[in-house]
Formats: structure tokens, C-alpha cells, sequence
């Protein structure tokens, strides 16, 4: 199942980790645009259910290599602002989780 | 449009639908139907989509006798809708690293039932055997300073909940490591778990009063021995570094840099 070829496969999705909760996924691209070329983005809100750990995050998957350290020396240990001014220091991080979803849907029939 | 910001108090009614139907009512015989319902909602709206995902991800919510039947939903309804796969396992890793970052007891038994519910997607294909040992090599390095005179926040001396949390995985999906490079992969991982486990069960804070916690020396075992049940457990902690060192040194070459990856799991951020 494991092939060769996907162990040497660079890393290329990333997550940004502790955004402030309450951000839309309007706002976070507002603030990081113009995202380097990408073929996956994803905007998860926080889960409710955590407790004090509430943050959202955001996952991009990169087409070339060398964008990732750009986009990281620039986001990780950015200061996000949530719109009462409170500050979130975002995390930029390898997803531990390397799989996208392809961009052309199928569609359900239903 | 800007919409003003609804009242906490009441969920809208989809999300209630939404809650009920996978939480409450979804069971083994009524999959199917409750698959052409999750189908049948309105996936092009990101709200219903969002909340979609999040209780897709909420196997800790339902009933261990629902566990599996959720994951198989899950994993038929990624073919339909393919951000639902990674969507939804990113969710769950998340939260295992969320709930490794704060530790606190109040998590603990959602910890366990997540850990299976990862362990139930592998067993449906939404990840492959390479994610399952990235989340096994978490627990026992993420935070670990594998030195007794350095106590880490993260994985204070007297938790040993990792290693629950490695048990449940293993007892979820571990079975089906036994060909090829998963099997391989799982010999290896064992080698550095026994570690972490020594490392954790000799530790001085351990006295005649305070006892390493039987039952989880128990479940330990049980584990190991019903995985690999011609494996000879090692009996103190230098065996286990030893045994490390010996597996760098002879099979090294062989690896490549892959071991060395899942070493550093404990730290993953973009370092060069």
C-alpha cells in the first residue's frame, strides 16, 4: 500500500495552528493574502467542545516547496488579532496529515 | 451579506438533525439510511458543511457499540464528498494534539474513544498505516524528555495516559500491521514504546506507597503480548535502549531517513 515513492514525496501541506476563534475564513485570507500558488486550502473553526483551547486553523497545501518557507517566516509567530484587539500568536506547522482532497468533486446523485 | 450573530442558546435546527442523527440514532442497521441523509444536505454551504465535518469527527460522542458504524459512514461518504477525508482526520489529529498540549484528566476518556475512532478510519482507508504510527510516535515523543531529572509539562512523570492512549490504537487497527512495511513499521514502533513505557515506569517518582499504576502495566502487557505473542518483552529500560541502539545501528541503512522522521514527531514545525 506504502509505495516507495510516497515516503521520498516532500511535505507540502501545512497547517497554521491558534488563530483566534472567532476569525472567518473571510478574514484570515484577507490577512495572509496573497497566498503563494496552492491547490488546497481548508478553514476549520474551533471545536466548542475543547474547552479553553479554542482556536481556529487553517490548512494549505503549497504547489512549490519553497513558498512553504516563506509563508512560514512570515506566519509562524505572526500576531493575529481577533476584532477585540485579543492576540494569537499563529503556529506554522507540517500537516501531520499530508492527504488533500482532489479538486474536481464528483457529483452526487444522490 | 453580513449576517447579525445568532443567540448561543438554541443550535439551528440542522444542526440539531445533524447532531441526532449521527449521534443518537446511527447504529449498525440503520447506516444506510442515515448515509442518504447526510447525502442529501446542502454540502456547497460551508456552514452546513463545517458542522457536517466536526460531528464526522466526533467519535468520542458516540456510543462505543456506534463507533465503527460512524467510521464507515465516514468513510462512504468521502466518496461523495472529498473534503470530507482529510477534513475530518485533521480534525482528529487536532485534537489529539490539542489534548496532548493540555493534558488534563477532564479529556481523558474522549482521548481514548477518539484514539479508537482514528484507529476505526484507518480500517476503512481514510489514512494510511504511515499516519497511524505519525499519531503512535506522538504520544510517546511529543513532549517526552526521556530523562527523569527533566520533567516535561507536557508528559508529567506521574501521567501515564499516553500509554493507554497507545493500547487503545493498537487494540483498534494494530492487528492489521502484520504484512509488508506496516508490519515492519509496528515491530520498530514496539522496540521504542517498550522504551517510553520503561522510561515512564522507572521513574523515581514511583516509591512503595505511590505505585506505578498496576492496571496500566496490565493493559500494557496485554496489549503487547496479543500483537506480537512470540515477542519477548524486554524487562528494564537500558535493555530497551540497547535494543534501540542496536536497531540504528543495524538497520539504519535500510530504513533511510523514515525512523529517523518518526523520531522527530514530537516536533513538527517547519524547521528547514
Amino acid at each position: 500500500k506504502d509505495k516507495k515513492s510516497k515516503i521520498h514525496r516532500p511535505l507540502t501541506k501545512i497547517i497554521l495552528r491558534r488563530l483566534p476563534p472567532t476569525m472567518t475564513e473571510e478574514t484570515f485570507l484577507e490577512q495572509v493574502s496573497p497566498i503563494p500558488e496552492h491547490d488546497y486550502f481548508y478553514f476549520a473553526k474551533p471545536d466548542p467542545t475543547l474547552g479553553n483551547n479554542l482556536f481556529s486553523r487553517a490548512y494549505i497545501n503549497f504547489v512549490n516547496v519553497e513558498d512553504i518557507f516563506l509563508f512560514r517566516d512570515k506566519f509562524d509567530g505572526y500576531v493575529f488579532l481577533d476584532e477585540k484587539g485579543g492576540e494569537y500568536v499563529g503556529i506554522v506547522e507540517y500537516a501531520p496529515f499530508q492527504r488533500i482532497s482532489k479538486k474536481k468533486k464528483k457529483k452526487d446523485p444522490k | 451579506p453580513e449576517t447579525p450573530v445568532q443567540p448561543k442558546e438554541e443550535e439551528p435546527p440542522l444542526h440539531q438533525f445533524i447532531r441526532k442523527i449521527l449521534h443518537e440514532d446511527l447504529q449498525k442497521s440503520n447506516e444506510e439510511k442515515i448515509l442518504r441523509l447526510m447525502r442529501k444536505l446542502n454540502w456547497d454551504d460551508p456552514e452546513v458543511s463545517a458542522i457536517a465535518i466536526q460531528h464526522l469527527a466526533g467519535g468520542w460522542r458516540v456510543r462505543a457499540s456506534a463507533r465503527r458504524a460512524l467510521a464507515r459512514l465516514t468513510a462512504e461518504l468521502a466518496i461523495w464528498q472529498e473534503v470530507v477525508a482529510p477534513a475530518v482526520v485533521d480534525t482528529i489529529l487536532e485534537e489529539i494534539r490539542v489534548t496532548m498540549e493540555d493534558p488534563h484528566p477532564r479529556y481523558n476518556q474522549r482521548r481514548i474513544a477518539t484514539v479508537r475512532y482514528l484507529g476505526e478510519l484507518y480500517n476503512y482507508k481514510l489514512l494510511d498505516s504511515r499516519d497511524v504510527f505519525t499519531v503512535l510516535y506522538s504520544f510517546i515523543t511529543f513532549g517526552v524528555t526521556n530523562d527523569h531529572s527533566s520533567v516535561s509539562v507536557l508528559d508529567p512523570s506521574d501521567n501515564v495516559f499516553r500509554i493507554r492512549l497507545v493500547c487503545a490504537l493498537l487494540e483498534t487497527c494494530g492487528a492489521y500491521f502484520n504484512s509488508g512495511s506496516s508490519k515492519k513499521r509496528l515491530d520498530y514502533f514496539l522496540t521504542f514504546f517498550q522504551n517510553y513505557y520503561w522510561f515512564k515506569f522507572s521513574d523515581p517518582i514511583w516509591t512503595k506507597d505511590y505505585q506505578f499504576p498496576i492496571y496500566v502495566k496490565y493493559i500494557y502487557q496485554e496489549c503487547l503480548t496479543t500483537l506480537r505473542p512470540k515477542l519477548t518483552l524486554f524487562t528494564s529500560w537500558q535493555q530497551c535502549k540497547d535494543a534501540i541502539d542496536e536497531l540504528r545501528q543495524t538497520l539504519y541503512p535500510e530504513l533511510g531517513e523514515e525512523e529517523y522522521d518518526n523520531e522527530d514527531q514530537g516536533d513538527d514545525s517547519v524547521n528547514d
